[in-house]
């Protein structure tokens, strides 16, 4: 059974060439990014790439396989960061002891939540995980023993430090990144060939059916948004190593939800590359028009280029852009 | 079936490697960067888009306006800067600013303050506005060993971490709030010209009213330890969120206790809000006193007009000050020329910090960083070469804060006729206090 | 006591204004079962028209409401043909990022335009005038936000139960195909729908100018105000639009002065959380 497991995680074998090839050169570029490029933006942005990688494969999960407009992603995120932040700065507990923590925390809180709201089908989920994450941050503003609007910062320790992960040069940062990145594609190469990936989809794509076939599709559902809490989780633990200083504007920030679901959409939800290709677009787009642009005291332009991106392929292709290059393929 | 597949293979891989190619392209790019010598660089992080854009754009200009005067000639201007051409320590170099916008966003502002250090190869840091931008950004610059100096950011917090490469110029949220007590004091003390002495009776209950992201909540518990510490009593404390849709709830709250005292921390959109609403409430107290930013804007001025008279405001400066201090009033001209409004608290708070920067650069005669953190610690630029009115520049290691500059101080200012009038400390006073608070006409 | 009244009558005349807002929501979801999240968007766009119109004719706020409700209308309308329309073919996802993507359009489109600014207005009938009627003081900006949005309420709830394109409209969101077997126009009704959803919003917006700021991001928080007051009315109820924006107005009122303000946003978040998960259809839903 586990050896199955890890045989379906670790075979490419059913994608087309082309698919794997590709992944063979993102795993390339990964590695041998920081030794190539030696800019100190570029490796930020890198990272940040990379970050948001996690929690776009994440979100697919349930946003894109499950059909399940997820608006809450950044209160999974925040809530680890919260944990491993709290348990570093005040108990003096490694990143190692702290982040599972933190991913449990996360997890239960996706259970809990999942469990009452995956009544709710449509539209009313999508609104009702946004009223949640926008409870959650008026509370963690307000409260005080989690720093409130002050947010928490973590000491500075000497580096390279691997208990607590304090280093000095991004390329760390860049390898653990990209090794979470990696073990949430495997997980995600696994599940879309396990039980509970075809239940999923089989539910996404006519629920009332998926019922008659004996499949549980609350059970099954709440499954699925629990994993993409794990990932939200691990996205977050690292985040606070990464910047050293949280708040509730930065990690649990309606805004960041929106740009996870966004980024996944522009890919491809519900595919296997997707998220990563709409992180390969967007972040880039962001960070470094964004600087270039305000820079200049332009304003708004990145975002302007970025929404009419939203709006074109929700109008006209809602599989993002992996459903153009599969359209493209089926033509030839 | 098998051509098709290579076909597409083909295809497919082109766009993978198109997109490599392309992002490659971008990140060298952008990471490249065109060395001139004779040149210094200096990264300038502000909000230069996002919510408070307008106090971001103000601080770019007196940046851009001060290394104007250090790289070419004015010899008009009352300074020596004014004659520097460049740094002379470092044989004329220019200074050349680099700025990003970090758009309020911690994050973004560490990342871009990498790529300002490790791309842009900048000798040093000045930024970032917001505290919880200035505490990333200072952890970066921290990590690689690259001086920083902040010129507004009034957390208490950012200079007591321990930090060695983060040095910060303006006075703290402590100081600003001492201060006003101190004030109160006088007043009770009948030594405040303009009143005689005002039964501490009159003063003793106080209203707070702060917003809720970090700066508020910090002046906040400042306040509440200070009141205690002097024998005051808090009777109503109201947190709002910050761009809040309605502030009526809020007011009402506040003003129950009927408190005599009301202290404000509150960014513009809020200062404006929370005006309007206590204009429609008729808010009466003997003193209305506020923390700069929002309530100590242009904006905030050219909206209520003469309604504001004899609100209090802590600040580093004020038009007032040209009466003694002849080379704020030259540079304000200037500055007014080019940016369009009058140097307040901010900007002329930014000025000097870029100031600052030349002076240590001159000081220490080189790029090294390790130079440059030398000479921060050890520089003493006297108060009469700064446009602010403060002893001068200093930073010291004391009570537990670093690189924190000790020399600096406050002001307390009342609107009086639309303009803000010095009232403390008592001996730049250049109007009789107004008191009691009139209200908001 | 006087506290508990004077916060009650304020509350009532924010609450109403809540409720002028989350009507255009109310109504396009009820006719086409669509969320608009573009809608805060759409009173910022209201806010600024009723703005420049003000300053830069010099003519009284109140004046600016048929100009920004006309701006409002062609902005639904145009939103509808260019965009929705096509949303409405594909899955609820796109749906959803569809008009988010709106969103972020229309309000960096403003900040590209109008800069990151806070703009408010300073003369005219009602404004920064307020009086005293025994303990409860009556603010005119409020007050007469809440008369206008009555009457902007009784206009529309004739307009959808007296007249023959209110029927057409309710007919068409009952049924979209049973509606075109009977001569319906169900695409222009649609169209209309936006239209209408976006006039109600652009009235909201320049009534808003009396007595709040604008500035391009301002659009989210009073989105998910009205949010919160559809959930609890019902999805596509205009009466229970009508109540939600008087209980989302008490709750944030009272709520306010006696919990504490800094949870007032937290106590509409939750209402709405738990209206949304306990009774998914609101008070009034279909």
């Amino acid at each position: 059974m586990q050896i199955r497991t890890l045989k379906d995680a670790l075979s490419f074998g059913d994608l087309p060439a082309s698919e794997r090839i590709g992944f063979i050169l993102f795993i390339i570029f990964c590695l041998i990014f920081p030794w190539i490029i030696k800019g100190g933006f570029a490796q930020a942005v890198m990272v940040q790439f990379l970050v948001f990688c996690l929690y776009g494969l994440g979100w697919n999960l349930i946003g894109g396989y499950g059909g399940q407009v997820a608006l809450g992603q950044a209160k999974n995120v925040g809530m680890s960061a919260y944990t491993v932040a709290l348990l570093m700065v005040r108990w003096d507990i490694s990143f190692w002891a702290s982040t599972p923590l933190g991913v449990i925390e996360a997890t239960i809180e996706s259970f809990i939540l999942g469990y009452f709201l995956f009544r709710l089908r449509g539209h009313y989920f999508a609104i009702a995980t946004i009223a949640v994450s926008l409870v959650w941050q008026q509370l963690f503003i307000n409260w005080n023993f989690v720093g409130g609007a002050r947010g928490i910062e973590l000491p500075l320790r000497e580096p390279p430090n691997f208990i607590y992960m304090r280093f000095d040069s991004d390329i760390y940062y860049h390898y653990f990144a990209f090794l979470l990145v990696m073990l949430a594609i495997l997980y995600m190469n696994w599940f879309r060939k396990s039980k509970l990936g075809y239940q999923l989809r089989a539910i996404t794509s006519n629920e009332d059916v998926a019922e008659s076939l004996g499949i549980n599709a609350h059970w099954v559902k709440v499954k699925a948004y629990c994993i993409t809490g794990v990932f939200a989780g691990m996205g977050g633990a690292f985040y606070t190593v990464y910047y050293g200083y949280i708040d509730p504007f930065s990690v649990m920030h309606l805004e960041l939800s929106i740009m996870i679901a966004l980024m996944t959409m522009i890919g491809g939800a519900g595919s296997m590359w997707g998220p990563i290709i709409g992180a390969m677009i967007l972040i880039p787009l962001d960070r470094y028009l964004g600087a270039w642009l305000g820079g200049r005291g332009i304003i708004g332009v990145d975002f302007m280029i970025y929404a009419m991106m939203v709006m074109i392929i929700s109008a006209y292709e809602p599989r993002g852009i992996w459903g153009i290059i599969e359209k493209a393929r089926r033509k030839r | 079936m098998g051509t098709k597949r290579k076909i597409t293979g083909r295809y497919f891989l082109k766009v993978i490697v198109g997109l490599l190619v392309v992002g490659v392209a971008l990140s060298m790019g952008f990471g490249m960067t065109i060395a001139q010598p004779p040149e210094v660089k200096i990264g300038v992080i502000y909000p230069l888009s996002g919510p408070v854009a307008h106090a971001g754009k103000m601080s770019k200009d007196a940046v851009a306006l001060c290394v104007d005067y250090i790289n070419n000639k004015y010899p008009d201007l009352p300074i020596p800067i004014g004659n520097w051409e460049g740094i002379p320590g470092l044989n004329g170099a220019k200074i050349k600013l680099i700025f990003a916008d970090h758009r309020g966003e911690p994050d973004r502002g560490a990342d871009l303050a990498k790529k300002l250090i490790l791309d842009d190869k900048v000798v040093g840091i000045c930024g970032c506005y917001h505290s919880s931008v200035t505490k990333t950004v200072s952890t970066v610059c921290e990590k690689y060993k690259i001086p920083m100096i902040n010129p507004e950011s009034t957390s208490p917090v950012l200079t007591k971490r321990g930090y060695k490469w983060f040095f910060r110029a303006t006075p703290h949220d402590r100081i600003f709030v001492r201060d006003f007590f101190e004030f109160l004091e006088l007043l009770t003390q009948g030594k405040v010209s303009g009143v005689k002495a005002v039964p501490k009776e009159e003063i003793d209950e106080i209203g707070v009213c702060t917003e809720n992201t970090e700066w508020g909540a910090g002046t906040r518990n400042v306040i509440k330890e200070f009141a205690k510490k002097y024998g005051y009593k808090i009777v109503s404390d109201v947190i709002y969120a910050h761009e809040s849709p309605d502030l009526t709830a809020e007011v009402r709250r506040l003003l129950a206790p009927k408190p005599e005292t009301l202290m404000f921390a509150s960014y513009i959109s809020d200062a404006i809000l929370l005006t309007k609403t206590m204009k429609e409430f008729k808010a009466k107290a003997n003193i209305f006193w506020s923390q700069d930013v929002g309530f100590y804007q242009p904006k905030y001025m050219e909206t209520f007009g003469p309604a504001i008279n004899g609100i209090l405001n802590r600040t580093v400066f004020s038009k007032k000050l040209f009466a003694v201090k002849p080379v704020a009033k030259y540079i304000n001209v200037e500055f007014k020329k080019r940016s369009g409004v009058d140097f307040m608290g901010t900007s002329a708070r930014a000025f000097t910090g870029m100031q600052a920067w030349a002076y240590v650069l001159n000081k220490a005669g080189s790029t090294d960083p390790e130079a440059i953190r030398k000479a921060a610690e050890t520089i003493e630029i006297p108060g009469k070469e700064l446009i602010v009115p403060w002893k001068g520049i200093k930073f010291e290691n004391v009570g537990g804060e670093t690189n924190q500059n000790t020399w600096s101080s406050g002001l307390i200012v009342q609107y009086q006729a639309q303009q803000p009038e010095i009232i403390y400390p008592l001996d730049v006073a250049t109007a009789k206090f107004i008191y009691p608070w009139p209200g908001l006409k | 006591m006087e506290m508990l009244l004077s916060t009650t009558i304020s509350a009532l005349q924010m609450g109403l204004l809540f409720a002028l807002v989350a009507l255009g929501l109310a109504i396009i979801f009820g006719v086409m079962n669509i969320v608009n999240f573009a809608h805060g968007e759409f009173l910022m766009i209201g806010m600024y028209t009723a703005f420049l119109t003000a300053t830069v004719l010099s003519v009284e706020p109140l004046l600016t409401l048929p100009i920004a409700a006309m701006v409002g209308f062609l902005l639904g309308i145009a939103s509808y043909y260019m965009l929705i329309r096509y949303l409405l073919k594909g899955p609820m996802i796109a749906q959803l990022l569809g008009t988010f993507g709106l969103m972020i359009f229309l309000r960096y489109l403003a900040m590209c335009i109008f800069g990151p600014d806070y703009k408010t207005l300073e003369h005219g009938w009602l404004i920064g005038k307020s009086i005293k009627w025994g303990p409860v003081l009556l603010s005119y900006p409020r007050l007469g936000t809440a008369v206008l949005s009555l009457m902007a309420f009784g206009i529309i709830y004739w307009l959808m139960d007296y007249t023959r394109f209110g029927k057409a409209l309710k007919a068409t969101a009952l049924d979209v195909e049973a509606a075109s077997y009977m001569g319906i126009d169900t695409e222009n009704m649609r169209g209309l729908a936006w239209g209408l959803g976006g006039a109600t919003v652009g009235i909201a917006g320049a009534l808003l100018m009396n007595f709040y700021y604008v500035f391009p991001t301002i659009g989210m928080l009073f989105c998910m105000i009205a949010f919160a007051t559809v959930a609890l009315g019902g999805f596509g109820s205009i009466k229970g639009a009508f109540l939600a924006g008087l209980i989302m107005g008490l709750i944030i009122d009272l709520g306010g002065t006696y919990v504490g303000p800094q949870y007032k946003l937290a106590l509409v978040y939750l209402t709405f959380f738990l209206v949304v998960a306990i009774r998914p259809k609101g008070l009034f839903g279909w």
